[in-house]
């Protein structure tokens, strides 16, 4: 029961991070000199997704609190920064791309990107130091409490951080070769194609830097999960090139896909059984059964999930169906 | 400086800068249901039009909703931890299944009601603004069944000093629930009205075109904000007898509080159990506004031949009546939550244990941060709520038709 609503929370939260991904991925890429009708562009094809991409953290979240209610409180308050960064930038990207069509001003618009453009790379940050943040186990006390917030500032997490932001720039380049206009679409999968080397990059650092830290390698339950998941991503990462290099952005997209969720199930499988790894005590930190609500709770949110995942699934289907393609510069354009 | 008070300051702001704006998502998604209902019954071109109006300054709007509320749902892990470790078994589940059935298909609707005009057949494209006012409303009422959770706890058993579930019904069933999910209902469309009736005042005042477009919205807003308003009435007064039941300290003095206060200190200790002077002041002027906005009924025979239109004076009256619900709204709120201070669930958790154990200095910072942010947010928002509401409903950019064009190359020209 409790591994069945963790990986619900997993598939949540790393659904967000692909959707959400390619959002901020795009978000990131406003920061080029271009247009302003192609920044328009650019925003447009992830309009009508835009809403229903971001409402899986918004539930990823409410499943954390009803399922995991103890998790809850201690993950988001012992990691504090991360959380209030990631959070801050998702505010920003959220106002950014809504409101910045609103004013008819090209100044005023070129500002609102400039938001967006910061928003994307608060939130990416912040996701990524969030998880290297539990990869590295956090000073919980025998008490339950989280010790501070100085834990998180180590090179690892900064670099995890760093590599999270290279990974939505990759992948929201390679959403946009998907989806514009076929005779944009060249030198942005061009871009995309420069970009993935800079990810693999990064997410390399971040690995060595984890291998070489005693804290991840000390909180690492699971060795081999923790050493094959980043391999795999970095697989993902050159399937995409090859891909984006042969014409295939549907296959490059899921490639990207796939190297945005893959951090979820390293930090997952990797501190497998435990949900919060204690540094200070080595009994003290939080299993994934003691962080899950209780029987009553798990049950009722069962009987109702049920019957709903499909038609939460079903809906989000129809409105990938009733986008699909490339926009056309004839549809109208909202954001 | 003290966390608790921080996180309490943290809260009250981000909360009341939500729901100044749910408010109005709530009350305009009601109405613009109506409308475009009726365009899809009838054929006529003006509900079209004023969906498209009415419609974009709804999205408008909606922004700072969904920013403040993600902020509110962190929030209680961050700054609240306590809460989610001793309560969390029972007050997480309303909020596990507002996000899951009621937020979740909100955005996601939502999304495809902008994008899908011109695009989707238009039963559909109706459809889906149903289903999103269907799930706005299924998110206020689970949110009230948390908040009226905190403010009378049951169905739950302590063990170990944590609550668990023992009766989901009795959570639906609360008495403090019911009234109060009508009041806040009726608040919002009240406030919906008022800002539809005032928009179109000012429209006609200023003789802008479209005359016969504002002026029929005046009369949408003016009859909903009459009707609404009698309802908030009704609720609010109805609210007394079941709340002063099961919180005794909330509205003064009696014996039940003192026999109340009594059993706190043999339970918890002594200390302070009666709720800040603060909180019932602002109720006297909730109900001096709720009777004020009551007057909207004399303005109502002035409808017939259009002479609150030609008196004029009453679309000023109604112009400068648009603060009252939203400041009446968050008098209701402080009235509710201060006045079951100092706890969190009343008689179960007090304030000061549910508090995270984080620095003031990370609290703080993070204070001002999200104050600045959304405040910043919050006033934007609204200076462009107003300027598209003056630029009255010639060409609004929602619902813009697509370009006869064949140059594949988006324009700018839109918006
Ligand atoms: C347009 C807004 C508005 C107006 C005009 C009124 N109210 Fe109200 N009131 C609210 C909006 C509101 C609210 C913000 O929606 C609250 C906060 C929580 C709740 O249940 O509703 C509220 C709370 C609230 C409470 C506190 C409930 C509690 O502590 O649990 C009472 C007793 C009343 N109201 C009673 C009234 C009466 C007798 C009114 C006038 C005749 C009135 N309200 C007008
Ligand atoms: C303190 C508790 C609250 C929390 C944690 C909370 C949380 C949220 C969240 C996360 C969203 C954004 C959802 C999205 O992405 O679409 C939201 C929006 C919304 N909230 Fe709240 N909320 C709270 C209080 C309230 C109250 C009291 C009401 C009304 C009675 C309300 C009504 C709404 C509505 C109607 C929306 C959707 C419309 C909009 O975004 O403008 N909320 N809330
Ligand atoms: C949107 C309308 C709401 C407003 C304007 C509002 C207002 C406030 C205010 C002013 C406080 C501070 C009281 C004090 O500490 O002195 C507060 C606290 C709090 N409220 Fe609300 N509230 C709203 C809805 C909710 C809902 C729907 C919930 C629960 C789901 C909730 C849960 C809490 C909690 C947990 C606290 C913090 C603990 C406390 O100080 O009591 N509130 N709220």
């Amino acid at each position: 029961m409790e591994l069945a609503w963790y990986a619900l929370l997993g598939l949540f939260f790393a659904t967000y991070l692909v959707l959400g991904g390619y959002d901020y991925g795009v978000g990131l890429l406003l920061a080029r000199r271009d247009s302003p009708a192609a920044r328009r562009a650019a925003l447009n094809a992830v309009g009508p997704f835009f809403l229903g991409n971001e409402v899986w953290l918004v539930a990823a979240v409410g499943i954390l609190f009803g399922a995991f209610p103890t998790l809850e409180g201690e993950l988001l308050s012992g990691l504090y920064p991360a959380v209030i960064g990631a959070l801050a930038g998702v505010v920003l990207v959220t106002a950014g791309v809504q409101l910045r069509s609103r004013p008819t001003a090209e100044w005023a618009r070129a500002g609102w990107d400039r938001v967006v453009v910061a928003g994307s790379a608060l939130a990416a940050l912040g996701w990524g130091a969030l998880l290297a943040g539990l990869l590295q186990g956090v000073p919980l006390r025998a008490d339950g409490h989280v010790d501070g917030v100085t834990h998180l500032f180590t090179p690892f997490v900064a670099a995890a951080g760093l590599a999270m932001v290279a990974l939505v720039a990759a992948h929201g380049a390679t959403f946009l070769t998907l989806r514009l206009p076929a005779a944009d679409a060249a030198p942005v999968a061009r871009l995309a194609r420069r970009l993935v080397p800079v990810a693999v990059t990064a997410v390399g650092a971040a690995t060595v830097l984890g291998l070489l830290s005693d804290r991840v390698r000390g909180a690492a339950q699971q060795p081999l999960a923790a050493v094959l998941l980043p391999l795999l991503l970095v697989a993902a990462l050159l399937v995409a090139r090859t891909a984006l290099g042969r014409g295939r952005p549907g296959l490059a997209f899921a490639a990207t896909s796939a190297a945005l969720a893959l951090p979820v199930a390293l930090v997952g499988a990797a501190l497998w059984p435990w949900a919060l790894v204690s540094t200070v005590e080595p009994a003290g930190g939080l299993t994934v059964a003691d962080a899950a609500a209780s029987g009553p709770t798990l049950r009722l949110l069962g009987w109702l999930a049920l019957p709903l995942l499909p038609a939460l699934l079903g809906f989000q289907a129809m409105c990938w169906w009733v986008f699909r393609g490339r926009i056309d510069g004839r549809a109208p354009v909202y954001w | 400086m003290d966390t608790l008070l921080l996180a309490r300051l943290q809260f009250a702001t981000t909360t009341s800068i939500h729901f100044l704006f749910v408010v109005v998502t709530l009350g305009l998604v009601t109405l613009l249901v109506g409308l475009q209902t009726a365009g899809f019954l009838t054929g006529k071109p003006v509900y079209e039009r004023l969906t498209r109006f009415w419609g974009q300054l709804y999205v408008i709007n909606y922004v700072l909703g969904i920013a403040t509320g993600i902020v509110m749902e962190f929030q209680f892990g961050l700054n609240w931890s306590g809460l989610s470790r001793y309560v969390g078994n029972v007050f997480g589940a309303p909020l596990a299944i507002e996000t899951l059935v009621a937020f979740f298909l909100e955005s996601t609707f939502l999304g495809m009601w902008i994008f899908g005009w011109h695009r989707l057949r238009r039963g559909v494209h109706l459809a889906l603004l149903w289903g999103v006012a269907l799930t706005a409303y299924a998110s206020a009422f689970w949110i009230m069944v948390a908040n009226s959770w905190l403010q009378h706890p049951v169905g739950y058993e302590l063990r170990d000093g944590v609550a668990h579930l023992t009766d989901f019904g009795a959570l639906l069933t609360n008495p403090t629930l019911g009234f109060a999910f009508g009041h806040v209902v009726a608040a919002a469309l009240l406030t919906g009205g008022m800002l539809m009736a005032a928009v179109s005042a000012w429209h006609l005042i200023r003789r802008t075109p479209d005359f016969d477009l504002f002026r029929k919205s005046l009369r949408i807003g003016l009859v909903t904000a009459a009707l609404a308003v009698t309802l908030v009435q009704g609720f609010g007064f109805a609210q007394f007898g079941p709340v002063g039941q099961v919180q005794p300290t909330k509205f003064g003095a009696g014996p039940e509080r003192d026999a109340l206060v009594a059993e706190w200190t043999a339970r918890f200790g002594p200390g302070d159990y009666t709720p800040p002077a603060l909180a019932n002041v602002g109720l006297g002027f909730m109900i001096l506004i709720g009777f004020t906005l009551g007057c909207v009924w004399l303005l109502l025979p002035l409808v017939w031949r259009d002479w609150v239109i030609r008196l004029r004076f009453p679309l000023w009256l109604i112009l400068l009546a648009v603060p009252l619900p939203f400041v009446a709204v968050i008098l209701g709120w402080i009235a509710r939550e201060v006045g079951r201070q100092p706890w969190v669930a009343y008689g179960l958790l007090p304030t000061g244990q549910a508090v995270s154990p984080v620095g003031p200095g990370v609290m703080l910072t993070s204070l001002i941060g999200f104050s600045l942010l959304l405040g910043t947010l919050a006033v934007t928002n609204w200076v462009l709520l107003v300027r598209h509401a003056a630029r009255g409903a010639h060409d609004p950019a929602l619902g813009r038709p697509p370009e006869p064009e064949t140059d594949p190359r988006p324009r700018t020209v839109f918006a």
